[in-house]
């Protein structure tokens, strides 16, 4: 027998092939791939030179480490600053801030439509007052401040400029991140406020603007976080996030910026889920991508082609069952971000699938990063994991799949074509539904959820926040700067701003103008309403990819049966409105339940998002449906569920149900029931457990 | 259910017993069907009153965003709009995804209008009866303008016409070369031609309309004297919309002398329509009859008699045995 260094390569690996074959007592199938070898991976070069497949930077770590990013905001101004203030000196290097869904939308937190939100799933911010305490004592020349805004992105960065020159802090000494990526909201997040034509200019005024006059601020995060959380896998969630980004680039051209002047600020924003390898080779085939794609439009500076991002770990990934799983999780996740040599990054809380996070959960999420940057070693060589077999044939292969979702967009004619079309969403949803029957059916096993379940879970302590107390605050506030300022110069300014949206001028400069004479967020999106109007989004769900996984299932059949029974016996199918209340736009889990309960053989009512409970109430009533659905991950529950009840009694609609799912807290269901709530589904229910229990309640009414 | 309880409301006005009033009507449970018919006895003399209006087109065309806009113009007019939308049943699970309210944001919110989707369900002759009893309940609760949307491709353009004072079918930009695009039955019964989404295709859609215009001027008009139209419109932007509402008055205003014949002979139509379905029900649920189909019908599929001969023999079998 040769020795093994010599003998053919080929000949191992068919050796190999049947010793495996032998240990499985099974022949591989077709395309399973056990095993990578050298045949398999290219050279992936060098950080810091194109493609900057092992990263954006030739020192990466050692130079620099990765910025730790939490994410947080929620109440008011002051309590969102007390909370930034002991997380820079717990260790926090930069700041993010989470906007209550009424700034997202361009409300202030007076107007009638958002009661139940404000204050809730983010900080309230209505003037540039709010932005002051929500910074107070913190140095934005130093501290770099990332801001998840897009719909209301005009209102909410000129008061940060604002606020920076009330601090008298000189602007090109501002870092930090503006999110500004509109396309993706289009496709699943929801916070829109403009129709896309209007919202692409505020995209591009917001870029304009901030490179000439803030040249360190990255004036857009070009998001595949949303996607992923919405449906959409590796490949998906990379080649729609790169076609966003050409559509940005685009944009910015058309308006006669010079490519070099802004793509060196573009920035990215992914998300990083279970599947450990495949998201470091996501973010390595992400540099590669990029660097290629930006070759047409032929930049002088390298850096024009270099892909920066930032990574958060998975929501979706997160469970409310045995949630301390949950850090382990965000452990892998985060190490998966480090891995693939992302620049900033943002551990979730143990508790996010339950609730908001505690002070203590929050701790242990950034004491994650902390670990892995002090304790791990990560920092000490570049990219470890470059010339792995696997992991090189991995990235290419995502690479590669990418570019078949970015070749379908432009044989669309582009990402705003292909929104219009509905292609993106259809992607997206159906991964999501397909992913949904694969984790109901136990082909995908998620610990603690729907395998090795653990009976006794201690309960956890969960925080939320009394809207109404914020909302009064916020009220009181509003009252005094309205009292307090220059209203002529105020509405002058208003004035000037609509005129800029009818005829040119940059939209953020005359932000900045109102801003600063005392105009509230409300107003400013108002005076641009006033010309572009509201963007009102049709609500889709695909059907029929769910009942397909459960081909040949005894449990979906002998339940579609039971619902031909109840149609025979009723004079029709159970009929069951699915709606979202509030300014919450996340509804992948809505349109999943849609999609599913279709399936089975319900028939199924779709509502509008952004609804208040009365228009709600009047659509269930109106449909005659036998029970509303409502979806809530906001937290906006205890203030919009006993509302909507109360509204179907007043419409003479006592005897149609409401039911609940979501993220809702254990401790808040006894105030639902007690409100006439049916049934609560937490998250991971699976839908056909969800459809048997309203079964059962239907057939017993 | 209790039909007469429901009939103070409808009458009334109010929306929920409307709603559940509808709910009866769709019902297919035999002893809702008894009660249906004594709440519709009791609405029918306060029914009537409505301008009936179809709105068909091929899927994607904009049905529900085109209605969401006529519907807000008619209630800024001062009408009271009712709105009835049949979305399909998936053949499979038998269940329905109905999302018309999601592109009527604003009129499915106005306290004038009431929009009511329904599944089709299995049974196509069914939904136009259901159809039509939800239109007499709807006028008979004071809703004076009733748009109907349909399904949209083929044979249910004809139900539609005869549900109808008007149908209006809406058309694509560059839908096909000409007219190839449209079925030519279809363009004989369609008394209004809205080129839609015009905001996305201008030019496109000018010559689409062109075109229409051309092959119009070689058909006989469905309701002389009115003569058919070629319209432009956005239900977006909004352009067109206002001239669609003026034409529909336009047509309001030719055809309201002929309109109680129209209707008279839409309910012969319909007679006979429902007699050959309840004739055809009745009959294919004879013991007899039942017995005999399957043979027949392997008979034919074989070959071995044509489809003609198995109907004598059906029919003459029946006759022997006074079945029939």
């Amino acid at each position: 027998m040769r020795e093994g260094t010599d003998r053919n390569p080929a000949d191992g690996l068919e050796a190999w092939r049947r010793a495996a074959e032998r240990e499985l007592g099974r022949p591989l199938a077709q395309g399973e791939r056990l095993l990578y070898t050298a045949r398999d991976a290219l050279d992936p070069g060098f950080p810091g030179q194109p493609p900057y497949l092992r990263g954006p930077r030739a020192s990466m770590y050692a130079g620099r480490p990765w910025t730790i990013r939490q994410y947080a905001g929620f109440s008011t101004a002051e309590a969102s600053n007390a909370f930034f203030r002991r997380s820079l000196a717990a260790g926090q290097t930069g700041l993010s801030v989470a906007f209550d869904l009424p700034t997202h939308r361009g409300y202030d937190s007076d107007h009638p439509r958002v009661a139940g939100d404000v204050g809730v799933a983010g900080v309230a911010i209505d003037a540039v007052s709010d932005m002051e305490r929500l910074f107070a004592g913190i140095p934005l020349d130093q501290v770099s401040v990332s801001m998840t805004m897009n719909g209301a992105v005009l209102p909410v960065m000129a008061a940060f400029l604002v606020c920076a020159e009330r601090q008298g802090v000189p602007w090109d000494q501002l870092s930090g991140t503006i999110q500004n990526d509109i396309l993706k909201e289009f496709m699943v997040r929801n916070t829109y406020i403009y129709p896309p034509g209007p919202s692409l200019r505020i995209v591009g005024d917001v870029i304009a603007y901030l490179s000439e006059r803030v040249p360190r601020f990255h004036p857009i995060s070009i998001s595949g976080y949303h996607l992923q959380e919405a449906g959409a896998g590796a490949a998906l969630e990379l080649g729609l996030t790169l076609a966003d980004g050409l559509a940005y680039v685009q944009t910015a051209l058309e308006r006669g910026l010079q490519v070099d002047r802004f793509a060196p600020k573009l920035s990215f924003f992914f998300a990083i889920g279970m599947d450990f390898l495949g998201e470091i080779a996501k973010l390595r085939a992400a540099r590669l991508l990029w660097s290629e794609l930006m070759e047409r439009f032929a930049p002088a500076d390298p850096a024009s082609k270099v892909l920066r991002t930032h990574c958060q770990t998975s929501g979706w990934s997160l469970t409310a069952q045995d949630p301390l799983n949950n850090v382990v999780r965000t452990t892998i996740e985060a190490l998966a971000a480090v891995l693939g040599g992302t620049q900033s990054l943002h551990t979730n809380s143990y508790d996010e699938a339950i609730g908001l996070p505690t002070e203590r959960s929050a701790r242990i999420a950034r004491n994650t990063q902390l670990i892995l940057r002090e304790e791990a070693g990560l920092r000490e060589v570049i990219d470890p994991l470059g010339g792995s077999f696997y992991l090189e044939a991995r990235t290419r292969e995502i690479a590669r799949q990418a570019r078949e979702v970015i070749a379908e967009v432009e044989s669309q004619g582009g990402m705003v074509r292909a929104i219009e079309l509905g292609w993106p969403q259809r992607q997206v949803e159906s991964a999501a539904a397909r992913r949904q029957a694969r984790i109901d059916r136990g082909e995908e096993r998620i610990v603690g959820m729907n395998a090795f379940r653990s009976e006794d879970a201690e309960p956890l302590e969960v925080f939320s926040v009394d809207s109404s107390a914020v909302l009064g605050e916020q009220r009181r506030r509003l009252e005094e700067l309205r009292r307090d300022r220059d209203g002529e110069a105020a509405s002058s300014a208003l004035s000037a701003l609509s005129a800029a949206a009818e005829g040119g001028g940059n939209l953020l400069g005359h932000s900045v103008a109102a801003m600063r004479a005392g105009a509230t967020l409300g107003e400013v999106s108002a005076a641009l309403e006033r010309v572009f109007g509201r963007h009102v989004a049709e609500a889709r769900a695909s059907g029929g990819v769910y009942g397909a996984a459960y081909q040949g299932d005894a449990d979906f059949a002998a339940l579609r049966r039971r619902l031909v029974g109840f149609a025979e016996q009723r004079g029709r199918r159970p009929r069951v409105l699915v709606a979202k209340l509030g300014q919450d736009g996340h509804d992948r889990g809505a349109k999943v339940i849609a999609a599913g309960f279709a399936d089975l053989g319900f028939d199924v009512d779709l509502a509008p998002l952004f609804q208040t409970p009365a228009e709600v109430a009047k659509q269930a009533a109106e449909n005659d449906v036998h029970a509303v659905g409502i979806s809530s991950l906001a937290g906006g529950h205890l203030t919009l569920l006993p509302q909507l009840r109360a509204e179907l009694d007043r419409l003479g609609a006592e005897d149609i149900l409401v039911i609940l799912g979501g993220v809702i807290p254990d401790r808040d269901h006894p105030a639902l029931r007690e409100a006439g709530v049916s049934l609560i589904f937490g998250p991971g229910t699976p839908i056909l457990q969800a459809a048997k229990e309203l079964l059962d309640l239907l057939e017993e009414a | 259910m209790k039909a007469p309880s429901y009939a103070e409301g409808v009458l009334a006005g109010d929306r929920r017993s409307v709603a559940r009033a509808l709910t009866l009507v769709e019902s297919r449970r035999p002893e809702d069907s008894l009660a249906a018919g004594e709440l519709l006895a009791r609405l029918w003399p306060a029914s009537g009153r409505a301008d009936r209006i179809a709105v068909s087109g091929p899927p994607g065309a904009g049905k529900s965003c085109f209605i969401e806009a006529i519907g807000l113009e008619a209630v800024e007019q001062g009408r009271k709009v009712a709105v009835l939308a049949i979305d399909p049943s998936s053949p499979r699970s038998g269940g329905s995804l109905m999302g018309d309210k999601t592109r009527m944001p604003r009129l499915s919110q106005s306290a004038s209008a009431l929009i009511r989707p329904s599944p089709a369900g299995d049974s196509v002759g069914g939904v136009a009866k259901r159809t039509r009893e939800a239109i007499t309940v709807m006028e008979a609760a004071g809703f004076d303008l009733v748009l109907i949307e349909t399904v949209g491709v083929g044979q249910s353009e004809v139900a539609a016409s005869q549900l109808s004072d008007l149908l209006l079918l809406l058309v694509l930009p560059g839908s096909g070369d000409g007219l190839q695009g449209i079925k030519r039955g279809v363009t004989e019964l369609s008394d209004l031609f809205v080129v839609h989404k015009i905001d996305v295709q201008a030019e496109e859609a000018q010559r689409t309309a062109r075109e229409l215009e051309g092959a119009l001027a070689l058909l006989r008009p469905s309701q002389p004297p009115w003569k058919p139209r070629v319209l432009l419109a956005s239900s977006v932007s909004g352009e067109g919309i206002q001239s669609v509402w003026e034409a529909i008055s336009a047509h309001r205003e030719a055809t309201l002398p002929g309109r109680e014949a129209r209707r008279r002979a839409q309910q012969l139509y319909w007679f006979e329509q429902r007699l050959r379905e309840q004739l055809w029900e009745e009959f294919t649920q004879r013991t007899e009859v039942k017995a005999r189909m399957p043979e027949l019908a392997s008979a034919v599929r074989s070959g071995r008699i044509s489809a003609d001969q198995a109907v004598s023999q059906l029919l003459g079998e029946c006759r022997g045995n006074k079945c029939l």
